[in-house]
Protein backbone atom coordinates (compact mmCIF):
# COMPACT_ATOMS: atom_id res chain seq x y z
CA UNK A 1 0.00 0.00 0.00
CA UNK A 2 1.41 3.26 -0.86
CA UNK A 3 1.45 6.56 0.43
CA UNK A 4 -0.36 8.72 -2.40
CA UNK A 5 1.31 11.87 -2.51
CA UNK A 6 1.00 12.62 -6.20
CA UNK A 7 -2.13 14.29 -6.71
CA UNK A 8 -0.57 16.63 -9.08
CA UNK A 9 -0.35 14.28 -11.58
CA UNK A 10 -3.95 13.08 -10.91
CA UNK A 11 -6.10 13.00 -8.13
CA UNK A 12 -8.25 10.01 -6.52
CA UNK A 13 -11.89 10.68 -7.70
CA UNK A 14 -14.00 12.27 -5.02
CA UNK A 15 -16.41 9.62 -3.99
CA UNK A 16 -19.19 12.21 -4.14
CA UNK A 17 -18.53 12.49 -7.82
CA UNK A 18 -18.13 8.64 -8.55
CA UNK A 19 -21.85 8.36 -7.01
CA UNK A 20 -22.76 11.09 -9.37
CA UNK A 21 -21.30 9.82 -12.01
CA UNK A 22 -22.81 6.85 -11.45
CA UNK A 23 -26.12 7.74 -11.05
CA UNK A 24 -25.95 9.20 -14.75
CA UNK A 25 -24.38 6.50 -16.47
CA UNK A 26 -27.33 4.16 -15.12
CA UNK A 27 -30.33 6.65 -15.53
CA UNK A 28 -29.55 8.84 -18.27
CA UNK A 29 -28.89 7.12 -21.91
CA UNK A 30 -29.88 11.15 -23.74
CA UNK A 31 -27.74 12.57 -26.29
CA UNK A 32 -27.53 16.26 -24.80
CA UNK A 33 -27.60 17.53 -28.41
CA UNK A 34 -31.14 15.35 -28.99
CA UNK A 35 -34.35 17.52 -28.63
CA UNK A 36 -36.11 14.45 -27.59
CA UNK A 37 -37.21 14.01 -23.83
CA UNK A 38 -34.03 12.08 -22.94
CA UNK A 39 -32.13 14.11 -24.43
CA UNK A 40 -33.42 17.08 -22.93
CA UNK A 41 -32.93 15.81 -19.73
CA UNK A 42 -28.87 14.90 -20.55
CA UNK A 43 -28.49 18.92 -21.69
CA UNK A 44 -30.17 19.86 -18.61
CA UNK A 45 -26.88 18.15 -16.66
CA UNK A 46 -24.49 19.42 -19.17
CA UNK A 47 -25.77 22.95 -18.87
CA UNK A 48 -25.65 22.12 -14.61
CA UNK A 49 -22.43 21.40 -15.12
CA UNK A 50 -21.26 24.33 -17.10
CA UNK A 51 -23.08 26.31 -14.30
CA UNK A 52 -20.81 24.92 -11.83
CA UNK A 53 -17.77 25.21 -13.36
CA UNK A 54 -18.34 28.57 -14.51
CA UNK A 55 -18.56 29.37 -10.53
CA UNK A 56 -15.82 28.64 -9.60
CA UNK A 57 -14.09 30.07 -11.86
CA UNK A 58 -16.27 33.15 -12.00
CA UNK A 59 -16.81 32.76 -15.49
CA UNK A 60 -19.91 33.44 -17.71
CA UNK A 61 -21.21 29.42 -18.64
CA UNK A 62 -21.48 30.16 -22.13
CA UNK A 63 -17.82 30.90 -22.17
CA UNK A 64 -16.96 27.19 -21.13
CA UNK A 65 -16.31 24.96 -24.52
CA UNK A 66 -15.81 21.31 -22.80
CA UNK A 67 -12.97 19.06 -24.10
CA UNK A 68 -10.95 15.97 -23.21
CA UNK A 69 -9.02 17.58 -20.65
CA UNK A 70 -6.43 20.39 -20.30
CA UNK A 71 -3.93 19.18 -23.61
CA UNK A 72 -6.79 19.50 -25.24
CA UNK A 73 -7.87 22.54 -24.07
CA UNK A 74 -3.99 24.13 -24.47
CA UNK A 75 -4.08 22.40 -28.26
CA UNK A 76 -7.69 24.28 -29.00
CA UNK A 77 -6.16 27.39 -27.88
CA UNK A 78 -3.02 27.43 -29.77
CA UNK A 79 -3.49 26.11 -32.99
CA UNK A 80 -7.12 28.06 -32.87
CA UNK A 81 -5.43 31.03 -32.25
CA UNK A 82 -2.01 30.58 -34.41
CA UNK A 83 -3.99 28.63 -37.42
CA UNK A 84 -6.22 31.28 -38.14
CA UNK A 85 -3.79 34.19 -37.85
CA UNK A 86 -3.15 36.38 -40.37
CA UNK A 87 0.51 36.43 -41.91
CA UNK A 88 1.84 39.55 -39.95
CA UNK A 89 0.15 38.25 -36.84
CA UNK A 90 2.17 34.82 -36.69
CA UNK A 91 4.49 35.54 -33.16
CA UNK A 92 3.55 33.24 -29.83
CA UNK A 93 5.36 33.94 -26.95
CA UNK A 94 5.81 31.57 -24.58
CA UNK A 95 7.69 29.81 -21.77
CA UNK A 96 10.20 27.05 -21.23
CA UNK A 97 8.66 25.86 -18.33
CA UNK A 98 5.55 25.10 -19.99
CA UNK A 99 3.39 22.04 -19.91
CA UNK A 100 4.73 19.34 -22.55
CA UNK A 101 0.95 20.83 -23.80
CA UNK A 102 2.16 23.64 -25.05
CA UNK A 103 5.71 23.15 -25.41
CA UNK A 104 4.95 20.27 -27.89
CA UNK A 105 2.12 22.44 -29.66
CA UNK A 106 4.46 25.40 -30.21
CA UNK A 107 6.86 22.99 -31.65
CA UNK A 108 3.83 22.03 -34.22
CA UNK A 109 3.60 25.53 -34.62
CA UNK A 110 6.83 26.04 -35.60
CA UNK A 111 7.15 23.34 -37.78
CA UNK A 112 4.03 25.36 -39.54
CA UNK A 113 5.48 28.81 -40.06
CA UNK A 114 4.55 30.31 -36.81
CA UNK A 115 7.68 31.95 -34.64
CA UNK A 116 7.78 30.88 -31.09
CA UNK A 117 9.80 33.11 -28.47
CA UNK A 118 10.11 30.90 -25.39
CA UNK A 119 10.83 33.25 -22.56
CA UNK A 120 13.08 31.94 -19.88
CA UNK A 121 12.42 31.77 -16.00
CA UNK A 122 14.83 33.11 -13.30
CA UNK A 123 16.18 30.66 -10.39
CA UNK A 124 12.83 30.36 -8.71
CA UNK A 125 10.65 29.18 -11.45
CA UNK A 126 9.33 32.56 -12.13
CA UNK A 127 8.83 33.65 -15.56
CA UNK A 128 9.16 37.40 -15.48
CA UNK A 129 6.87 39.69 -16.84
CA UNK A 130 9.45 42.02 -17.98
CA UNK A 131 10.55 39.16 -20.21
CA UNK A 132 7.27 38.51 -21.70
CA UNK A 133 6.86 42.04 -22.02
CA UNK A 134 9.98 42.29 -23.99
CA UNK A 135 9.18 39.47 -26.14
CA UNK A 136 5.66 40.77 -27.43
CA UNK A 137 6.18 42.86 -31.08
CA UNK A 138 4.08 43.86 -33.52
CA UNK A 139 3.72 40.70 -35.13
CA UNK A 140 2.39 38.85 -31.96
CA UNK A 141 -0.77 37.13 -31.74
CA UNK A 142 -0.71 35.62 -28.33
CA UNK A 143 0.89 34.54 -25.05
CA UNK A 144 0.68 31.63 -23.05
CA UNK A 145 2.27 30.80 -19.62
CA UNK A 146 0.59 28.73 -16.92
CA UNK A 147 -0.87 29.63 -14.04
CA UNK A 148 0.99 27.42 -11.85
CA UNK A 149 4.12 24.86 -12.79
CA UNK A 150 3.07 21.58 -12.57
CA UNK A 151 6.90 20.53 -11.20
CA UNK A 152 7.76 22.94 -8.90
CA UNK A 153 4.19 24.62 -7.55
CA UNK A 154 5.60 28.39 -8.57
CA UNK A 155 2.25 31.03 -9.44
CA UNK A 156 3.21 33.41 -12.25
CA UNK A 157 1.79 36.53 -11.98
CA UNK A 158 -0.73 35.80 -14.56
CA UNK A 159 -3.03 38.96 -14.33
CA UNK A 160 0.56 41.06 -15.23
CA UNK A 161 1.06 39.12 -17.99
CA UNK A 162 -2.83 39.15 -18.99
CA UNK A 163 -2.75 42.80 -18.37
CA UNK A 164 0.14 44.03 -20.77
CA UNK A 165 -1.47 41.60 -23.41
CA UNK A 166 -4.55 43.76 -23.00
CA UNK A 167 -2.72 46.91 -23.50
CA UNK A 168 -0.84 45.46 -26.40
CA UNK A 169 -3.94 44.01 -27.53
CA UNK A 170 -2.68 40.72 -27.67
CA UNK A 171 -4.46 37.47 -26.22
CA UNK A 172 -3.25 35.79 -23.48
CA UNK A 173 -3.78 32.43 -22.72
CA UNK A 174 -3.27 30.11 -19.27
CA UNK A 175 -3.02 26.42 -18.66
CA UNK A 176 -4.91 26.82 -15.06
CA UNK A 177 -4.98 22.89 -14.96
CA UNK A 178 -2.86 22.60 -10.98
CA UNK A 179 -4.48 26.18 -10.21
CA UNK A 180 -8.17 24.94 -10.63
CA UNK A 181 -9.38 23.65 -7.20
CA UNK A 182 -6.26 25.52 -5.79
CA UNK A 183 -6.21 28.86 -5.95
CA UNK A 184 -9.32 31.17 -6.20
CA UNK A 185 -9.82 31.98 -9.50
CA UNK A 186 -12.26 34.74 -10.94
CA UNK A 187 -11.45 34.52 -14.43
CA UNK A 188 -14.20 37.84 -14.90
CA UNK A 189 -11.40 40.04 -12.96
CA UNK A 190 -8.20 38.80 -14.43
CA UNK A 191 -7.83 40.23 -17.88
CA UNK A 192 -7.04 36.33 -19.22
CA UNK A 193 -8.26 35.54 -22.31
CA UNK A 194 -8.05 31.71 -22.47
CA UNK A 195 -7.63 29.31 -19.58
CA UNK A 196 -7.05 25.33 -20.25
CA UNK A 197 -8.94 22.86 -17.22
CA UNK A 198 -8.60 19.77 -15.81
CA UNK A 199 -11.25 17.65 -13.97
CA UNK A 200 -8.58 15.19 -12.94
CA UNK A 201 -6.28 17.52 -10.55
CA UNK A 202 -9.01 18.41 -8.39
CA UNK A 203 -11.12 15.16 -8.13
CA UNK A 204 -12.87 15.15 -11.03
CA UNK A 205 -12.15 12.42 -13.68
CA UNK A 206 -9.81 12.10 -16.00
CA UNK A 207 -10.38 12.44 -19.77
CA UNK A 208 -12.55 15.69 -19.35
CA UNK A 209 -11.91 19.02 -19.19
CA UNK A 210 -12.49 22.43 -20.88
CA UNK A 211 -11.35 25.70 -22.29
CA UNK A 212 -12.70 28.85 -20.81
CA UNK A 213 -12.87 31.51 -23.82
CA UNK A 214 -13.22 35.12 -22.79
CA UNK A 215 -15.14 37.69 -25.21
CA UNK A 216 -11.87 39.20 -26.58
CA UNK A 217 -10.80 35.66 -27.47
CA UNK A 218 -14.35 34.48 -29.26
CA UNK A 219 -14.15 35.37 -32.52
CA UNK A 220 -10.38 35.11 -33.24
CA UNK A 221 -10.41 31.47 -32.15
CA UNK A 222 -10.65 28.67 -35.10
CA UNK A 223 -12.19 25.24 -34.55
CA UNK A 224 -9.22 21.96 -34.76
CA UNK A 225 -11.60 19.26 -34.62
CA UNK A 226 -14.39 18.82 -37.70
CA UNK A 227 -17.47 16.76 -37.76
CA UNK A 228 -20.44 19.06 -35.81
CA UNK A 229 -21.79 21.53 -33.97
CA UNK A 230 -21.06 21.33 -30.75
CA UNK A 231 -19.94 23.29 -28.25
CA UNK A 232 -20.04 26.57 -30.35
CA UNK A 233 -18.57 24.39 -33.60
CA UNK A 234 -14.74 24.98 -31.26
CA UNK A 235 -15.47 21.15 -30.38
CA UNK A 236 -17.40 18.50 -31.85
CA UNK A 237 -18.47 15.37 -30.89
CA UNK A 238 -21.11 13.87 -28.93
CA UNK A 239 -20.49 15.18 -24.84
CA UNK A 240 -19.73 12.61 -22.70
CA UNK A 241 -22.37 13.14 -20.08
CA UNK A 242 -21.37 11.17 -17.39
CA UNK A 243 -17.88 12.73 -17.73
CA UNK A 244 -19.11 16.08 -17.71
CA UNK A 245 -21.29 15.39 -14.74
CA UNK A 246 -17.92 14.18 -12.87
CA UNK A 247 -16.30 17.60 -13.73
CA UNK A 248 -19.66 19.74 -12.48
CA UNK A 249 -19.15 17.38 -9.41
CA UNK A 250 -15.91 18.02 -8.65
CA UNK A 251 -16.28 21.74 -9.45
CA UNK A 252 -19.17 21.91 -7.34
CA UNK A 253 -17.16 20.77 -3.98
CA UNK A 254 -14.01 21.92 -5.00
CA UNK A 255 -15.87 25.64 -5.15
CA UNK A 256 -17.81 25.01 -1.58
CA UNK A 257 -14.85 23.76 0.73
CA UNK A 258 -11.92 25.74 -1.00
CA UNK A 259 -10.83 27.97 1.19
CA UNK A 260 -10.99 24.71 3.44
CA UNK A 261 -8.98 22.57 1.00
CA UNK A 262 -6.28 25.44 0.49
CA UNK A 263 -6.16 25.71 4.08
CA UNK A 264 -5.24 21.93 4.33
CA UNK A 265 -3.13 21.71 1.17
CA UNK A 266 -1.06 24.36 2.71
CA UNK A 267 -0.43 22.62 6.50
CA UNK A 268 0.26 19.40 5.03
CA UNK A 269 3.24 20.29 2.43
CA UNK A 270 4.49 23.05 4.95
CA UNK A 271 4.75 19.59 8.22
CA UNK A 272 6.47 17.76 4.77
CA UNK A 273 8.81 20.65 4.29
CA UNK A 274 9.45 21.29 8.37
CA UNK A 275 9.69 17.37 8.58
CA UNK A 276 12.37 17.12 5.65
CA UNK A 277 14.36 20.31 6.51
CA UNK A 278 15.75 18.57 9.48
CA UNK A 279 18.00 16.85 6.73
CA UNK A 280 20.96 18.87 5.98
CA UNK A 281 21.43 19.51 2.31
CA UNK A 282 18.11 19.48 1.06
CA UNK A 283 16.84 22.24 -1.17
CA UNK A 284 13.33 23.59 -2.51
CA UNK A 285 13.25 23.82 -5.79
CA UNK A 286 11.01 27.01 -6.56
CA UNK A 287 10.51 28.98 -3.38
CA UNK A 288 8.91 28.98 -0.55
CA UNK A 289 6.02 31.55 -0.81
CA UNK A 290 3.69 32.26 -4.15
CA UNK A 291 3.65 28.85 -4.74
CA UNK A 292 0.11 26.55 -5.36
CA UNK A 293 -0.43 25.23 -1.89
CA UNK A 294 -0.58 21.51 -2.71
CA UNK A 295 3.27 21.16 -4.36
CA UNK A 296 6.19 20.89 -3.00
CA UNK A 297 9.43 19.81 -4.61
CA UNK A 298 12.58 19.38 -2.90
CA UNK A 299 16.03 18.46 -4.05
CA UNK A 300 18.35 15.87 -1.89
CA UNK A 301 21.94 16.87 -1.68
CA UNK A 302 24.66 13.85 -1.98
CA UNK A 303 22.77 11.11 -3.02
CA UNK A 304 21.86 9.49 -6.42
CA UNK A 305 18.32 10.01 -7.97
CA UNK A 306 17.77 6.66 -9.30
CA UNK A 307 18.64 5.28 -5.92
CA UNK A 308 16.47 8.04 -4.05
CA UNK A 309 13.29 7.00 -5.94
CA UNK A 310 14.24 3.37 -5.89
CA UNK A 311 14.53 3.66 -2.26
CA UNK A 312 11.12 4.68 -1.84
CA UNK A 313 8.73 1.90 -3.29
CA UNK A 314 6.18 3.00 -0.29
CA UNK A 315 5.50 6.51 -1.54
CA UNK A 316 3.75 7.22 -5.03
CA UNK A 317 5.72 10.29 -5.62
CA UNK A 318 7.00 12.26 -9.24
CA UNK A 319 10.37 12.75 -10.09
CA UNK A 320 9.25 15.71 -12.01
CA UNK A 321 6.07 15.54 -14.04
CA UNK A 322 4.12 12.49 -14.30
CA UNK A 323 4.15 12.86 -18.08
CA UNK A 324 7.99 13.91 -18.43
CA UNK A 325 8.50 10.24 -16.01
CA UNK A 326 8.05 8.07 -19.26
CA UNK A 327 10.71 9.65 -20.74
CA UNK A 328 13.43 9.45 -18.27
CA UNK A 329 14.85 12.51 -18.71
CA UNK A 330 15.80 14.86 -15.90
CA UNK A 331 12.93 17.48 -15.64
CA UNK A 332 13.86 20.82 -17.59
CA UNK A 333 12.08 22.33 -15.09
CA UNK A 334 14.02 22.03 -13.06
CA UNK A 335 17.22 22.38 -15.34
CA UNK A 336 15.90 25.93 -16.20
CA UNK A 337 16.20 26.26 -12.67
CA UNK A 338 19.65 25.69 -12.94
CA UNK A 339 19.75 22.30 -11.22
CA UNK A 340 22.49 20.15 -12.99
CA UNK A 341 21.11 16.56 -14.41
CA UNK A 342 21.75 14.73 -10.99
CA UNK A 343 20.50 17.39 -8.76
CA UNK A 344 17.05 17.53 -10.92
CA UNK A 345 16.89 13.45 -10.70
CA UNK A 346 17.75 13.83 -7.25
CA UNK A 347 14.02 16.16 -6.70
CA UNK A 348 11.49 14.82 -5.98
CA UNK A 349 7.73 16.30 -6.13
CA UNK A 350 5.14 16.09 -3.65
CA UNK A 351 1.52 16.51 -4.07
CA UNK A 352 -1.22 16.27 -1.28
CA UNK A 353 -4.84 16.41 -1.65
CA UNK A 354 -8.04 16.10 0.13
CA UNK A 355 -7.89 12.50 1.21
CA UNK A 356 -3.72 13.31 2.70
CA UNK A 357 -3.40 12.87 6.28
CA UNK A 358 -0.65 14.62 8.78
CA UNK A 359 -0.19 10.88 9.55
CA UNK A 360 0.47 9.98 5.98
CA UNK A 361 2.69 13.03 6.04
CA UNK A 362 4.78 12.05 9.04
CA UNK A 363 5.17 8.61 7.65
CA UNK A 364 6.21 9.60 4.17
CA UNK A 365 9.17 12.16 5.92
CA UNK A 366 10.58 9.12 7.78
CA UNK A 367 10.58 7.07 4.92
CA UNK A 368 12.17 9.64 2.73
CA UNK A 369 14.74 10.57 5.95
CA UNK A 370 15.95 6.72 6.33
CA UNK A 371 16.61 6.50 2.29
CA UNK A 372 18.32 9.42 1.99
CA UNK A 373 20.44 8.47 5.00
CA UNK A 374 21.11 5.35 4.05
CA UNK A 375 22.33 6.03 0.70
CA UNK A 376 24.46 9.26 2.17
CA UNK A 377 26.28 6.33 4.95
CA UNK A 378 27.48 4.52 1.67
CA UNK A 379 29.33 7.45 0.35
CA UNK A 380 32.06 9.19 2.47
CA UNK A 381 33.40 12.46 1.27
CA UNK B 1 12.06 -11.71 -12.05
CA UNK B 2 12.12 -8.43 -12.72
CA UNK B 3 9.71 -5.74 -10.65
CA UNK B 4 9.18 -2.40 -11.69
CA UNK B 5 9.97 0.87 -9.31
CA UNK B 6 9.53 4.37 -11.04
CA UNK B 7 10.94 4.16 -15.08
CA UNK B 8 13.17 1.32 -13.95
CA UNK B 9 12.72 -2.12 -13.99
CA UNK B 10 14.97 -4.47 -11.27
CA UNK B 11 15.64 -7.64 -10.97
CA UNK B 12 15.09 -9.39 -7.85
CA UNK B 13 19.28 -9.77 -7.22
CA UNK B 14 19.98 -5.96 -8.27
CA UNK B 15 17.02 -5.40 -5.57
CA UNK B 16 18.72 -7.88 -3.01
CA UNK B 17 22.45 -6.52 -3.19
CA UNK B 18 21.06 -2.44 -3.39
CA UNK B 19 18.20 -2.94 -0.48
CA UNK B 20 20.73 -4.72 1.17
CA UNK B 21 24.06 -3.58 0.26
CA UNK B 22 26.31 -6.11 1.62
CA UNK B 23 30.05 -5.61 2.28
CA UNK B 24 29.27 -1.96 1.93
CA UNK B 25 31.63 0.14 3.95
CA UNK B 26 34.80 2.17 4.47
CA UNK B 27 38.50 0.64 4.73
CA UNK B 28 39.71 -0.46 7.83
CA UNK B 29 43.04 0.88 9.39
CA UNK B 30 45.70 -0.69 8.29
CA UNK B 31 48.64 -1.22 5.91
CA UNK B 32 46.93 -4.10 4.21
CA UNK B 33 43.84 -2.13 2.77
CA UNK B 34 44.06 -0.69 -0.97
CA UNK B 35 41.51 1.20 -2.50
CA UNK B 36 40.90 2.17 -5.51
CA UNK B 37 38.31 4.78 -6.89
CA UNK B 38 36.42 5.66 -10.06
CA UNK B 39 33.40 8.34 -10.72
CA UNK B 40 31.55 9.32 -13.77
CA UNK B 41 30.46 13.31 -13.64
CA UNK B 42 27.63 13.43 -15.79
CA UNK B 43 25.51 11.00 -13.97
CA UNK B 44 27.81 12.15 -10.43
CA UNK B 45 28.61 8.19 -10.19
CA UNK B 46 31.55 7.55 -7.71
CA UNK B 47 32.50 4.24 -6.44
CA UNK B 48 35.23 3.62 -4.21
CA UNK B 49 36.58 0.01 -3.18
CA UNK B 50 39.05 -1.27 -0.93
CA UNK B 51 40.71 -4.40 -0.53
CA UNK B 52 42.48 -6.16 2.45
CA UNK B 53 45.25 -7.93 0.90
CA UNK B 54 47.27 -10.37 2.98
CA UNK B 55 50.16 -12.89 1.26
CA UNK B 56 48.44 -12.53 -2.42
CA UNK B 57 44.83 -13.14 -0.64
CA UNK B 58 41.84 -11.18 -0.59
CA UNK B 59 40.91 -11.75 2.94
CA UNK B 60 38.10 -8.53 2.57
CA UNK B 61 36.78 -6.46 0.19
CA UNK B 62 34.30 -3.15 0.60
CA UNK B 63 32.84 -0.05 -1.29
CA UNK B 64 31.36 3.13 -0.94
CA UNK B 65 29.13 4.37 -3.45
CA UNK B 66 26.86 6.96 -5.04
CA UNK B 67 25.04 5.91 -8.06
CA UNK B 68 22.06 3.93 -9.17
CA UNK B 69 20.53 0.32 -8.34
CA UNK B 70 22.46 -1.26 -10.13
CA UNK B 71 25.72 0.69 -9.65
CA UNK B 72 24.98 -0.55 -5.77
CA UNK B 73 24.63 -3.79 -7.07
CA UNK B 74 27.24 -4.53 -9.21
CA UNK B 75 29.96 -2.91 -6.46
CA UNK B 76 27.92 -5.47 -3.86
CA UNK B 77 28.78 -8.07 -6.55
CA UNK B 78 32.10 -7.74 -6.79
CA UNK B 79 32.68 -7.18 -3.53
CA UNK B 80 30.88 -10.63 -2.39
CA UNK B 81 33.17 -12.66 -5.27
CA UNK B 82 36.66 -10.81 -4.70
CA UNK B 83 36.40 -11.69 -0.78
CA UNK B 84 38.58 -14.80 -0.33
CA UNK B 85 39.87 -14.81 -4.01
CA UNK B 86 43.58 -14.41 -4.35
CA UNK B 87 44.79 -11.78 -6.76
CA UNK B 88 45.38 -13.32 -9.43
CA UNK B 89 41.67 -14.31 -9.66
CA UNK B 90 39.98 -11.44 -9.23
CA UNK B 91 38.92 -10.60 -12.35
CA UNK B 92 35.98 -9.12 -13.56
CA UNK B 93 33.94 -8.98 -16.63
CA UNK B 94 31.27 -6.52 -17.08
CA UNK B 95 29.01 -7.68 -19.36
CA UNK B 96 28.68 -10.97 -16.97
CA UNK B 97 28.51 -9.01 -14.34
CA UNK B 98 25.10 -7.30 -16.19
CA UNK B 99 23.97 -10.42 -16.92
CA UNK B 100 24.19 -12.10 -13.55
CA UNK B 101 22.15 -9.02 -12.21
CA UNK B 102 19.64 -9.49 -15.26
CA UNK B 103 20.38 -5.42 -15.99
CA UNK B 104 19.96 -3.54 -18.84
CA UNK B 105 22.70 -3.14 -21.03
CA UNK B 106 22.48 0.75 -21.01
CA UNK B 107 23.60 0.11 -17.34
CA UNK B 108 26.99 -0.95 -19.15
CA UNK B 109 28.64 2.90 -18.29
CA UNK B 110 27.64 1.82 -14.76
CA UNK B 111 29.02 -0.76 -13.97
CA UNK B 112 32.45 0.19 -16.17
CA UNK B 113 32.66 2.38 -13.22
CA UNK B 114 32.46 -0.25 -10.56
CA UNK B 115 34.80 -2.27 -12.32
CA UNK B 116 37.25 0.56 -12.92
CA UNK B 117 37.08 1.13 -9.21
CA UNK B 118 37.90 -2.35 -7.82
CA UNK B 119 40.75 -2.51 -10.36
CA UNK B 120 42.53 -0.07 -9.33
CA UNK B 121 42.06 -0.89 -5.44
CA UNK B 122 43.61 -4.33 -6.96
CA UNK B 123 46.84 -2.47 -8.79
CA UNK B 124 47.31 -0.61 -5.35
CA UNK B 125 47.33 -3.75 -3.68
CA UNK B 126 50.38 -5.36 -6.01
CA UNK B 127 51.97 -2.13 -5.58
CA UNK B 128 51.47 -2.58 -1.66
CA UNK B 129 52.57 -6.25 -1.97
Amino acid sequence: MSIYLDHAATTPIDARVVARMADVMASVHGNPSSTHNPGRIARGLVETARDDLAALIAGQSGQIVFTSGATEADNLALFGLMRGAPAEQRHLVTSRIEHRAILDAARQLEAEGVRVTYVDADREGRVPVSAVEAAIGPQTRAVSVMWVNNETGVIQDVMAMAAICRARGVIFHSDAAQALGHLPIRLCDTGIDLASLSAHKMGGPAGVGALWVGARAAPLLKPILFGGGQEHGWRPGTLPLHQIVGLGEASRIAAEQLAQDIAHYQAMTELLAARLSTLPSVQRNGPAELRAPHILNLAFGGVDGEALHASLPGLAISGGSACGAERGEPSYVLRSLGRDDPAAEASIRFSVGRQTTENDIELAAKIVENAVKKLRSLWSD
Amino acid sequence: MVRLIGREPYSAQVLRLFEMTPRAGRAGTGPDWATGESHEPLSATQVRAHLRVVSDQILEARYEVRGCPVTVAAAALIAERWSGRTLPDARIAPRAVLADLEASVSKLGRVLVVESAFQKALQAARTNA
